[in-house]
Formats: structure tokens, C-alpha cells, sequence
């Protein structure tokens, strides 16, 4: 089956599927960290969500500051997160984004979830290791 | 929840693309206005903060791309982009356009078609029959034929049989029947047992169904009216339920009108109930046949089993009857349109998806030859980084939005196809339920989508081989098509060219087999110049033999009379047609006790030898002192004489026929005539015939006339209607034509197996020259493209001493090795596809070398044609024109 063909309509469906992005693989992540720092921070802007995502992160998850939107949009379309427009701390119009009771139920979920995953990797990585050595 | 929460935001969001455009706006000038800030708080001076800032943001656009993807349905978006895009491309290239819609409409509605008519022909059934899948037809057969059914053997069967939920008879009878002061009219009936209706689920209109009390001897004659008789001979009246109709001069209440579209088992009138005559307990084969509905779970298999299981114990218990006589249970369209319906039905829809590859590759090819132009512009999109599946989603796109409008005239074509196909093919000897149900709607959907995922397979394929690089490495634009592009076009002409051999083949040996079967030698000279008819004698006017042959004796001598008409004559049957099959026994030669052989005997009146050119070659022509007073005498014919007196002169000798067990009186022999083909459905024998003389029957059956004309036909008929009518208007005239066009195929006088011949000899060859057609086109296409693309390289050529000649020949040298190779193959297909065809061929050999010769004769013909014309074209190439073009 794996004729030009078969892997070009197959290909094709991909595309159509999904948008091409290069946040896909952390798409999932990303939205976890939104979440978290809505509920950790309190209501808060899109400048100041993907200022704490930086500091706690490095530069690791955001290449850019303006990608944080899609995904503000997204929760937001979800349901675990609302906006309104208001005023920052120097009285600048601001839109703050804050975390709804969906969205802390979603959130727990997921941070159980990749707990769950991060175990499992550790013992995999680890027996790896172990097997590796021996 | 959320999810659909989030579908319902993201469709909103379509709508509401600048407010939310917007909004992103302002929202990300108050991000860069708060990290400017900050780092103007952090000590930057405001030009630096506001580049930094900038920087950290990252591009606005692509993040209001990000942010337009993640809140609304980007793959809709596209599409509805790629449709305008394709729209745009369509309008601008109408040809191709309209070629595509024009041949996929074709081709999917031919397709469509075929299967809603073999879908009705093999699986529906009865319309308004409830689950006509569970119905299974009933007969015997008796070791002299299948025909009928004993009823005793078949109230055993009810008795008896497990696998059915329950079973019915339906019997013929043909009665006259009046109301009231109206006229009398020869009506149809059926005789059935009175659970017919209730186990086919079908409820009367009007009034009741039969109910069993209505078959018990004694029980008040009752009829119930088809909807159709109801209208026409009662005007569809309500109160005639408890009327009081005479059925053969006997009183009966119609008791109910069936549905309007309800025929069982044939198109007759009436239906009533069986009545069981004074022989009761006598077992005898009658024109019946039962229909059983099988218990659920129970199988086909089954019940034949169970039946067969059953007659074996019937041959014990009454030898005499029932010694070989053996059921025959069938499906309906074994029952109704004969024992090769599925393969006759089945290789029709092979043979219209042939046709479909066939436009589809078509299709393929002038997709590849269009979008060559945009190669260019493919792989230049493909350098700067655009993904190949939004290109090859283009493209399918643009094959649906083909398909999508080729489907919906397809569908129309579907209508006017079945509705030609019922109409022409309408007998009422076969009910069928033609109805486009939301199956047939649903295949063509299934068949459309298939169609558009073929013919952008090719064209998909074309853009996976294009490198990142070759727009850039090609200099001009018109870049060839290459290697590959050649090789792709080719294979699809030749397979093309194998199909289209495959249903010429098919088509020429069943036209063949159908030429062989109408124009077989029937041993009547100028049968063109021969007036038949029918004349329908109503059985309350001329109830009597004497008052029928008083009534022939006026016709003879009015048509007589006419000027024009050089001889005269009546008989029983028509040549061609079936003779009334008798046992019969020669004087000497007592037949054995199981009984003896049977053969035709027909009635023919005085001339009738010489009505159809064939004269009395010993003894004597019969003549008007033949009557019932005179002498008993036969003619038989030179078969007949061959078969029974091989070394004898039949002249003189004597033979008599078995009526109902007891002989009638011996008939002499008086002549022997050359032999004429009669009720030998494919025409391929001549069988025994004894002939008898009109006058001398005690039974008329139908009185056809034959009269032999001076002059064209059509200049007496007129007079011969007129005269007819003058004589007595109640006599109606049937089937008034020519001998010759009496011969033409009549599914009703062939046999079982041959029945469907004539539907598929005249359906395949649409098939095959719409193949022919669809792959000459497809040729002309590819070759056409190829000159056009290479015009500059004949132009070097010619610039450098090649004669118009030889451009000429490398063109069609170019377009017909494709050609030779699919004939190649198509032959060797056809050999193999040929075969399933066996059944229906009469005379002709499924290898039949002629057809097997003269099909590839036509497609290189074709095939020729298809290359002569972009030949022309090229031999016209002006090297000086195109070298300077650059």
C-alpha cells in the first residue's frame, strides 16, 4: 500500500485536518501552562501571561510573545478562560484573561494526566538507562 | 460540551473575521505598549524598548495568522478559497470544462442507470410486494417440460413443507366478462388461492380480500378488479364493490380493486378464487405456479431440498403421475427474467464501468495536459516553501466540483434512462418495480466521489515528481512535458484502447448472436411482401366453431377482393411462432406405455403453402373440400417425414394425435412440404411438423391471416383495416404487420434462457461505441498536447531537412504504439470476458474470429482518425515562426 500514491492521499488528509503549525506538538502544553498561570496569578493580560511563561521557562516554549494569542483564543473559545477589556497596574487598556470553573476542572485533569506521563516516562527513560549499562 | 462549545465560537468566528481581526489589533498594540514600557522602566531609551519589544512580539502577521487558524476553521477557509480559486480556472477554460461535465455526465449516468436497471431486474422484485427477497416461484418439472404445477402435489407441499411461512397458487384463465347493459369484454383472469394477497402483504384498495371461505365448493363466485381494468372497463367507479358482474355468462360480486401499480403475477384483469372442478382428486400437470414465502432463517436451498424431498415421496405413492416429475423452486429473477440474468445484468454494469474508467482516463489526461501550464507556477509555489497537499487539494477540489455537477445531470440522465429502458423493454409478462429509490441515489454519490478520486490521481501524481528545482531549472516558459508525463498519458491511452476492445468484442458477437437468431432462414420466400394479423373474435359473438369459420369464410372473401392482394390464407400460427405441441402416434407403430413423442400441429387453410413460397413438393396442397365432413388429412413436413419415415414414402401413411390420453381420429397423409421455422426459439432447427387443415378443427384458437401482396404492403393495408372493420366491428385486429418485421425479436417467443437477448444485444453496442467514442477523444487530447508542446522541437526538426511526411509519421508513430499495445491486450482480455457471455450467444463462437478481426480494424480506424488531425497540424508547423518565438 505504500505507493506514491496511497502516502500522497494520506498525506493530503493531514493537511486538511490539522492547521500547519509549528506550535502543534506543544499546542496541548502550552494551553496547560495558560491555564495554570491564570489560576496561580489571577486575572491577568497576554503580555503578562507570556512574560510569566517566559521567566518560569526560559525561552524554551515561546519563540515569540504574539503566539501566546492563539492560544488565549483557544481556551477562550473552550470555555476556560474569559476576557474583558480593563486597566494595568500604569493605567493602560489591557484585555485580562481569567480562568473559569471549566477551565480549573480541565486544568486538573491535564496536570494529572501529564503527571501521569511523566512517570511514565521517567521509569522508561530509566530502564532504559539500566538496560543500556547492563 | 466544550467541544461543541468550541465548534459553535469557531463558526461564529467566520462570520465575524474584522471584528475579531480587529480586536487582535488592539490587543497586541497593548502588549507592545506594556513590554515597552517595561523596558523603558528597565533604563532603554523609548526607540530601543519599542525595536525590542518588536522583536519579542515576533511577526504581527503570522501571528494574527495563528490566531485567525486557532479560532475559526482554517480547512473550510481553504476550501471555500481553493473553490473560488477553481471556479475561477473552470470558467476560464470552458472547453475542457464542458468536455468533462459532458463525459462524466454520460458516463455516470450510463453507469446509474445500468445499476438501477439491474438492481430492479435481479433484487426488487413486485412493486408493493412487502420483502419480495423472501418470495420463491414454484413449478414442476414434468419430464415433457416445465410448465405447470399438479394442485394436489401442491396442497401436499403446504401440508407438508417447513421452510415456508406459507404458499400460493396462481393459475390463467381466460373468461369474457359484462355489467350490467354494458358490453361483453374478454378479460384475463387469474385463478388463486385466496391467501394469495395476504402473503404478498398487499391489501386490496376498495372492498376486501379474499377471505378462504371464498374458495369452498359452493362458496358465491367472487372477483376482485386490477386497478387498471377497474378504471378502464368500470371508470374507476367506487360503488361497483357488490356488484354483480357475469363471468363467462355465470354471476359473481366484485368483492375488491386491487392498489394502482399492484400486477400478480403478470399484467392481467381479474383475479379469483380457485375452485376445485369435478376431477379433484385427478393428478394432472395444470397451468399453474406457486409462489411461497420463506420462513425466516430458513434458505432457497432448503426449501428446494424439503420440496424435492417431498416429490420423492409422491413418485412412490403415484407412480403413474408423478414418476419424474420434480419441483423447481426459483428467486424471481430466476422465475422472471431467466437463469443468466446476473451475469447478463452483470457484465452490462462491468461494461458501463469500463466505459467510466475509460472517461476517467480521459479526464486524467486533459487535467495533466491543463495543469501542465502550471507546472511552472506549481513548483515555483513548491521552492518558496508551499505545501504540496494545498496544491493536490486544488486539484481534487477542482475534480469535485467536475464531478459534482457531471453527477446531478447524471442523475437526470439516470431518470430519462430507466424511464426509456421501462418503456421500451415493458412487457406484461414481467412486473418490475423501476421506481430510483435513495439507494440509486446514494450509488451515485459513491460512484461520483470514485470518479473524482480517479481522475486526480494522475494529475496528483505528476505534482509529487516535481522537484524542488525545476521551475527554476527550466528556462522558459512551456517547459515539456518529460519522460514520465509521455509514459503516464500512454498508459492510460492503452488501457483505454484494452476496454474499449473488450466492449467491441463483447457487443459484435452478441450482435451476431441476435442477426443469427432474426435473420435466420425461415423457409418463407419474400416474407416482406406478406400481410399477417390477428383477428380477435369475441367469445360471446362467435361462441361456436361453425360461427368462427362463418366468420373466416366472409374475410376470405372480402380481402380476396382487394386489388393487390395475389393469394390468401389463414392459420393457427404465424412461421416462427410456437405450434401447439401434441403427442401423437403413427399407424403400426403403438406407442409405448409412458407415452410417446410430441410435435407441433398446426392448422393452416387452403394456399397457405403458397402464401409463403414454399409449394407442395409431393402429394397435394390442402383445399377448400378439407372440412370437418371430409376425409381427415395432414401434410407434414420434410423433417417430420425424414424423422418418422426416413426410407418410406410418407404419402398415404397415417397418424393420429393423443388428446387428453384418448387418440383422435386417424389423419392420412396427403403431402409433403419443404420445412418452415417454427417454435425453435433461437431459429437454429428445423422441427417436425404435422400440418392440418383449417376447416377440419374442432377448435379454433386464434385465427391469423396471411396475405401475399402484388404490390409495397403499405399500399393495401388501409383497405385490408377498412375492410375488417366493414365486416364486423366487434372483431378487432392485433399485431397487423409483415411477415418479414414478425420475425424481429419478440422476447416473449424465446425461451427462458434467451428471453433477455434482445435488451442485451441492443443495449452493449451503446456501451461499446460510447467506449470507442470516449478513447478516440482521449487520444485525440494527448496526441493533440504533444504537438502542441513540442512545436518548437518540430520546427528545429524541420529546419534541419525533415520532410512534412516524416513529422507526420513520427506523430502518429507517437500516438498509435500506445493504441497497439492496449489492442493487444483488450484481445487477449476479451478471450477471457468473452466466455461469461456463452449463454446468450446463438450460432457464433465467443472467439468469433470475424468480430475477434474487425474490432481492432475499428478502433485503429479510430484510433488513426484521433491522430490525423494534431498530424495535420504538425506537418503545418512553420519552422520559422517558431524559431523565432523566443
Amino acid at each position: 500500500m505504500d505507493t506514491p500514491h496511497s502516502r500522497m492521499v494520506f498525506m493530503w488528509y493531514c493537511n486538511m485536518s490539522m492547521p500547519d503549525s509549528k506550535l502543534d506538538l506543544l499546542q496541548g502544553t502550552l494551553d496547560l501552562m495558560v491555564l495554570q498561570t491564570l489560576d496561580a496569578m489571577g486575572p491577568l493580560h497576554g503580555y503578562g501571561v507570556a512574560r510569566r511563561i517566559e521567566q518560569l521557562s526560559g525561552n524554551e516554549v515561546l519563540l515569540n510573545q504574539g503566539t501566546i494569542y492563539a492560544s488565549l483564543v483557544r481556551l477562550q473559545q473552550r470555555g476556560w478562560i474569559v476576557a474583558e477589556w480593563g486597566v494595568s497596574n500604569n493605567n493602560r487598556k489591557a484585555k485580562f484573561y481569567s480562568i473559569t470553573k471549566a477551565g480549573k476542572r480541565q486544568m486538573k485533569k491535564d496536570k494529572s494526566q501529564w503527571g501521569r506521563l511523566a512517570a511514565v516516562m521517567g521509569r522508561v527513560l530509566a530502564a532504559a538507562a539500566e538496560g543500556g549499562k547492563g | 460540551m466544550s467541544a461543541l462549545k468550541e465548534v459553535c465560537a469557531r463558526l461564529i468566528s467566520l462570520f465575524r473575521r474584522e471584528d475579531l481581526d480587529r480586536e487582535f489589533d488592539e490587543e497586541a498594540q497593548s502588549h507592545l505598549d506594556l513590554a515597552m514600557e517595561d523596558y523603558v522602566r528597565g533604563g532603554t531609551p523609548a526607540a530601543e524598548a519599542r525595536r525590542l519589544a518588536r522583536i519579542k512580539f515576533g511577526a504581527v502577521e503570522a501571528s494574527k495568522d495563528a490566531h485567525r487558524d486557532s479560532r475559526g476553521l482554517p480547512w473550510l477557509e481553504g476550501l471555500v478559497y481553493d473553490l473560488r480559486f477553481v471556479f475561477r480556472g473552470l470558467r476560464r477554460d470552458w472547453a475542457f470544462t464542458l468536455t468533462a461535465i459532458v463525459t462524466l455526465a454520460l458516463a455516470l449516468g450510463l453507469n446509474v442507470t445500468v445499476f438501477a436497471v439491474m438492481n430492479t431486474m435481479l433484487f426488487r422484485g413486485y412493486p408493493l410486494v412487502q420483502r419480495n427477497d423472501r418470495l420463491v416461484y414454484i413449478q414442476e418439472q414434468y419430464p415433457s417440460g416445465t410448465c405447470c404445477i399438479t394442485y394436489l402435489d401442491f396442497e401436499d407441499w403446504r401440508a407438508e413443507a417447513h421452510s415456508f411461512e406459507g404458499m400460493a397458487f396462481v393459475g390463467e384463465k381466460n373468461i369474457s366478462l359484462s355489467y350490467g347493459e354494458g358490453r361483453s369484454v374478454d378479460a384475463s383472469a387469474f385463478t388463486v388461492s385466496t391467501n394469495v394477497f395476504g402473503l404478498l402483504g398487499v391489501k386490496p384498495t376498495l372492498g376486501r380480500d379474499f377471505v378462504p371461505a371464498d374458495e369452498a365448493s359452493g362458496a358465491a363466485p367472487v372477483v376482485i378488479l386490477n386497478h387498471r381494468f377497474w378504471e378502464n372497463y368500470f371508470g374507476g367507479r367506487g360503488n361497483v364493490i357488490g356488484a354483480s358482474v357475469l363471468v363467462n355468462k355465470a354471476p359473481a360480486i366484485v368483492i375488491g380493486v386491487m392498489p394502482e401499480g399492484f400486477d400478480f403475477p403478470t399484467q392481467f384483469d381479474v383475479w379469483m378464487p380457485y375452485m376445485r372442478g369435478p376431477d379433484v382428486n385427478r393428478r394432472a400437470p395444470e397451468m399453474f405456479q406457486a409462489v411461497g414465502r420463506l420462513r425466516d432463517g430458513a434458505s432457497l436451498q432448503e426449501a428446494r431440498v424439503e420440496l424435492e424431498t417431498i416429490n420423492h415421496r409422491l413418485e412412490t405413492a403415484y407412480p403413474v403421475s408423478n414418476r419424474g416429475v420434480v419441483p423447481k423452486v426459483d428467486t424471481y429473477s430466476q422465475a422472471n427474467v431467466g437463469p443468466d440474468a446476473p451475469v447478463i445484468y452483470g457484465s452490462l454494469w462491468m461494461a458501463a464501468w469500463f466505459v467510466l474508467l475509460i472517461a476517467c482516463a480521459n479526464l486524467a489526461n486533459l487535467t495533466v495536459a491543463r495543469t501542465v501550464g502550471r507546472w511552472n507556477d506549481f513548483s515555483l509555489k513548491i521552492a518558496l516553501g508551499a505545501g504540496r497537499g494545498r496544491m493536490m487539494r486544488q486539484i481534487f477540489v477542482e475534480s469535485l466540483a467536475l464531478t459534482s455537477v457531471a453527477g446531478v445531470l447524471g442523475w437526470w440522465i439516470t431518470k430519462w434512462g430507466v424511464r426509456t429502458w421501462a418503456v421500451e423493454t415493458a412487457s406484461i409478462y414481467q412486473i418490475l418495480d423501476y421506481s430510483l429509490d435513495f439507494g440509486a441515489l446514494a450509488y451515485l454519490v459513491a460512484v461520483s466521489l470514485a470518479a473524482a478520486i480517479l481522475f486526480s490521481l494522475a494529475p496528483m501524481g505528476r505534482l509529487l515528481q516535481i522537484g524542488v528545482n525545476d521551475a527554476l531549472k527550466s528556462d522558459a516558459p512551456g517547459v515539456t512535458q518529460g519522460v514520465r508525463g509521455k509514459h503516464l498519458a500512454a498508459v492510460l491511452v492503452a488501457g483505454q484502447m484494452a476496454l474499449a476492445i473488450v466492449l467491441l468484442s463483447g457487443a459484435g458477437v452478441l450482435v451476431r448472436s441476435l442477426m443469427n437468431v432474426v435473420s435466420a432462414n425461415t423457409g418463407v420466400g419474400d416474407p416482406e411482401h406478406v400481410l399477417v394479423g390477428l383477428l380477435s373474435l369475441p367469445s360471446e359473438k362467435f361462441p361456436s366453431t361453425a360461427a368462427t369459420l362463418g366468420y373466416v369464410d366472409r374475410f376470405e372473401a372480402q380481402v380476396r377482393a382487394i386489388p393487390g392482394i395475389a393469394d390468401e390464407s389463414v392459420a393457427s400460427t404465424l412461421p416462427v411462432n410456437f405450434g401447439n405441441q401434441r403427442v401423437f402416434e403413427i399407424e403400426g407403430r403403438p406407442n409405448p406405455p409412458e407415452g410417446g413423442e410430441a410435435v407441433q400441429f398446426l392448422r393452416v387453410g387452403p394456399d397457405y403453402f403458397r402464401v409463403v413460397e414454399s409449394p407442395a413438393i409431393s402429394g397435394r396442397d390442402f383445399n377448400d373440400g378439407d372440412r370437418t365432413a371430409t376425409l381427415p388429412v395432414a401434410i407434414v413436413n420434410q423433417s417430420f417425414a425424414a424423422s418418422y419415415w426416413p426410407r418410406e414414402q410418407p404419402l398415404g401413411k397415417r397418424l393420429r394425435y393423443i388428446d387428453r390420453k384418448k387418440p383422435a381420429e386417424w389423419l392420412t397423409v396427403v403431402g409433403v412440404v419443404p420445412n418452415i421455422m417454427q417454435g425453435d426459439a433461437t431459429r437454429r432447427q428445423f422441427k417436425p411438423l404435422v400440418y392440418l387443415p383449417f376447416r377440419q378443427a374442432p377448435t379454433v384458437l386464434g385465427v391469423n391471416f396471411l396475405l401475399r401482396t402484388g404490390v409495397p404492403p403499405g399500399q393495401v393495408a388501409q383497405a385490408v383495416r377498412a375492410e375488417i372493420q366493414k365486416l364486423d366491428p366487434d372483431v378487432i385486429l392485433k399485431k397487423f404487420t409483415t411477415l418479414k418485421d414478425s420475425f424481429g425479436f419478440d422476447p416473449d417467443r424465446m425461451d427462458r434462457a434467451h428471453s433477455e437477448m434482445g435488451k442485451y444485444a441492443a443495449v452493449a453496442p451503446i456501451f461499446a461505441v460510447m467506449a470507442l467514442l470516449l478513447a478516440a477523444v482521449g487520444l485525440y487530447a494527448v496526441i493533440a498536447h504533444s504537438v502542441s508542446q513540442r512545436t518548437k522541437e518540430i520546427g528545429v526538426r524541420m529546419a534541419i531537412g525533415a520532410a512534412a511526411e516524416d513529422i507526420r509519421r513520427m506523430v502518429l508513430r507517437d500516438g498509435m504504439w500506445p493504441v497497439a499495445i492496449g489492442m493487444v491486450l483488450g484481445l487477449t482480455a476479451s478471450l477471457a470476458v468473452n466466455r461469461i457471455l456463452q449463454s446468450q450467444l446463438v450460432g457464433v463462437s465467443p472467439y468469433d474470429p470475424a468480430t475477434m478481426a474487425g474490432a481492432p480494424v475499428v478502433l485503429i480506424l479510430a484510433a488513426l482518425l484521433a491522430c490525423q488531425i494534431p498530424a495535420r497540424r504538425a506537418m503545418r508547423v512553420d519552422p520559422v515562426v517558431t524559431l523565432r518565438h523566443d
